[in-house]
């Protein structure tokens, strides 16, 4: 039952993009639509059906491998196409395929009247099972083809409108930071297999700690998934594709870029604990650049104006929470965290989808404004979602981040360092997200908003739209309750078995204190927000250079590697191209010429001299044989 | 062995091989060319036969044979093509006859 379920999962979207992609014009547009929703929902009640086959068991035997064939057999080992089921790929595997199905279903509506609504379905489909792939691997190099393929999918979704030449450079952008990941986790991959001679996530785990007897290996190998990590999730220093990639379609920012796939190094480094516990000091940069790109996401999240660019930057920053709790070793809460933000992240994307599609396109917050009469739903779900996000109960995100809080607390003094950090993340989250909510649905209706509204009726979009955020929200309210400190946490027991839980974790009333901390830091932010963007009794104050210029990392990297890269070329074609390699091209082609003319003299066309020639030759021949006797 | 011994018949041979040679080196019409070149099998012919009947082989008659054959062979295509030429009143001449080349 749980192979069974495991493979009908992965393989169903699959199906349903082979069929796209083959049926071509045999299907209508919608019919695409209904395909891959359909598709997707079906791997939804597979992954259930595992989940209560897996419940059914013992707790100490929730793992289960299923293998289909040896994929590749060496002299080395071999490495199965093969399917790990256990709580942790089941957690990811209903998250991906439930919020999949949700927002593809919601697509329907927001990609109608699309000139190439079936690429759009097929390239969603193979998304999700890219992405199933990844989690559902049980070994490394399974993860790194779901690894890549979610990349490519990533790629191809971000520049899906391939007549706008910005949707094409943020795919390209995307593409080329992440194969800097895909190319340092590659490596860390062969290190791997060579001292351990195989790639199995159990027997790779079982080997752990002897090779934390070679430091330097180790070290290598940590580093190598993490630098994956980070460039998949977009952590700091290799997130600037991120807030590009909202080039694509709503949708595709929701399920990609917010919901799963930026959550995938999250899921890698629960994943690979073993390994990343053998290496402490990785361990601590990956929780240290959690950090940093919390605060860092935070502020420039403050002074974006492009409604999805503000829930980007807060995508990045809440998985830096994620990174800061798997960092330190709360994997629990890192990938409960994870689950939760899936829900309210995608909610809130899906809503500002409903407000861009009810404005015909516009993104500007500026341009927005009293929207809260004309998208009174609209505005009741996104209200939901900042609540979520900025961890206001009995909200999902309020048990979520104030478990990550709590973990980070009481680890050490670098745990206290970090929870600076991610407390004052606390505060910039609730500042800008509200800013977001002020500024779109509170004050004075727009001129753009009122000319556009008062044409429609129905401005909130068809049902196919409306629906899906409402279970969302439902999700984002409800999703918390799994874990509540000191009352029950099945969600953490339930992952217990695959990764293990913080050790000296925080008794309940610390939890409970430091929850009522955060969340009157978190009310401090909303109330700052309000005074500035909805009351407007304090003037906003201008924002920062520097963060209008994203903290400068483009502009390095522009600096660092794009220019002197620039440079080079110019100089190597001046240096080397021209002189050395065009000119000796010209001169090999010119010696050709001579030595064919020269040549050509022998082909008189006159038969005797060719006769003459023979006649000649032969004698030389027999002279030479007469004169070796 | 009855007759005279194999150098007579080797002399005869490169004589007539000599003969030919000179022919196709020296004259321009290529139905004298052709002949010459007949010459020049012959002579061959007549040294592998010689040789044959030194050793007392059949090869080098079977050989000799097969040289024929193929002599035949080419004087068809080789004539043929001369009448042809002989009947469009193209120049009877190697010289001229150089059009291949370009």
């Amino acid at each position: 039952m749980i192979a069974v379920g495991a493979w009908i999962c992965l393989l169903s979207p699959l199906v349903a993009a082979l069929a796209i992609a083959l049926g071509a014009n045999r299907f209508s547009r919608k019919a695409t639509g209904y395909l891959a929703t359909g598709s997707t929902a079906i791997s939804f009640i597979a992954a259930i059906l595992a989940l209560g086959a897996t419940l059914d068991r013992p707790e100490s035997e929730r793992s289960t491998v299923t293998t289909a064939f040896v994929w590749l057999g060496t002299h080395v080992g071999s490495i199965d196409l093969a399917l790990l089921v256990d709580p942790l790929s089941l957690v990811m595997m209903l998250v991906v395929s439930g919020v999949g199905s949700l927002i593809i279903a919601y697509s329907i509506g927001y990609m109608d009247g699309e000139e190439e609504e079936r690429r759009y379905f097929a390239y969603m489909a193979i998304f999700v099972f890219s992405m199933l792939l990844l989690v559902e691997s049980a070994n490394f190099l399974l993860l790194l083809a779901g690894w890549g393929l979610v990349g490519l999918s990533s790629y191809l979704l971000i520049g899906f409108w391939h007549e706008r030449p910005s949707a094409v450079a943020a795919a390209k952008k995307a593409f080329i930071v992440n194969a800097i990941g895909d190319a340092a986790m590659m490596l860390s991959l062969f290190a791997l297999l060579q001292h351990t001679g195989t790639l199995d996530f159990a027997a790779v785990f079982a080997q752990a700690e002897g090779l934390g007897k070679h430091p330097a290996l180790i070290n290598i190998v940590a580093l190598g998934l993490l630098a994956g990590a980070l460039a998949k999730s977009a952590q700091i220093p290799l997130h600037t594709w991120l807030p590009d990639a909202m080039e694509g379609p709503t949708p595709v920012s929701a399920l990609i870029h917010a919901a799963t796939m930026v959550t995938a190094g999250v899921y890698l480094i629960v994943r690979a604990h073993p390994l990343f516990e053998q290496a402490p000091y990785v361990q601590d940069a990956a929780a240290g650049l959690g950090a940093a790109t919390l605060l860092g996401a935070g502020l420039i999240a403050l002074v974006q104006t492009d409604i999805k660019r503000v829930i980007a930057y807060s995508t990045m920053s809440q998985i830096g929470y994620m990174f800061l709790a798997a960092g330190i070793g709360a994997y629990g809460a890192a990938i409960f965290h994870l689950m939760t933000h899936a829900f309210f992240k995608a909610l809130l994307f899906l809503g500002a989808g409903i407000v861009i599609h009810a404005l015909g396109g516009e993104q500007d917050m500026r341009k927005m404004g009293g929207l809260r009469k004309r998208l009174p739903r609209t505005f009741a779900c996104m209200l939901v979602g900042t609540g979520a996000l900025v961890g206001l109960p009995p909200l999902s995100g309020f048990f979520s981040k104030d478990v990550i809080l709590a973990e980070v607390f009481s680890s050490g003094t670098y745990g206290k360092v970090l929870f600076a950090a991610g407390i004052s993340g606390v505060f910039l989250t609730a500042l800008y997200s509200f800013r977001l909510l002020f500024l779109v649905f509170s004050g004075e209706e727009s001129e753009p908003a009122r000319k556009r509204l008062t044409k429609h009726a129905g401005a909130e979009g068809p049902g196919w739209m409306t629906r899906p955020v409402a279970v969302l929200a439902l999700l984002a309210i409800g999703g918390g309750w799994l874990e509540i400190a000191g009352l029950w946490h099945p969600f953490s027991t339930f992952l217990d078995q695959v990764a293990p839980p913080l050790v000296g974790a925080p008794s309940s009333a610390r939890e409970w204190l430091l929850s009522a901390g955060s969340l009157g830091i978190a009310l401090g932010g909303v109330w700052v927000a309000w005074t500035i963007y909805s009351a407007r009794t304090q003037p906003a104050p201008r924002a920062p250079k520097a963060l209008v210029e994203k903290l400068y990392f483009d502009r390095a990297y522009d600096l660092i590697f794009y220019r002197p890269a620039v440079a080079l070329s110019a100089l190597l074609r001046t240096l080397v191209e021209r002189p050395v390699i065009e000119s000796s091209e010209r001169e090999i082609e010119a010696q050709t010429l001579t030595a064919g003319r020269l040549v050509t003299l022998t082909q008189s066309g006159l038969t005797r001299s060719y006769a003459l020639a023979v006649a000649a030759g032969v004698s030389v021949i027999v002279i030479f044989f007469l004169a070796l006797r | 062995m009855l007759g005279p011994g194999i150098p007579f018949y080797l002399g005869v041979a490169s004589a007539l091989f000599a003969i030919g040679l000179t022919g196709v080196l020296l004259r321009r019409n290529p139905l004298i060319m052709l002949l010459s070149v007949e010459l020049m099998l012959n002579g061959t012919n007549l040294a592998l036969i010689a040789f044959a009947r030194q050793h007392a082989s059949l090869t080098g008659q079977v050989f000799a044979l097969a040289v024929i054959a193929i002599a035949a062979s080419e004087v068809v295509v080789g004539l043929g093509l001369v009448v042809a030429m002989a009947r469009k009143k193209i120049d009877l001449d190697i010289d001229v006859l150089s059009r291949l080349r370009r």
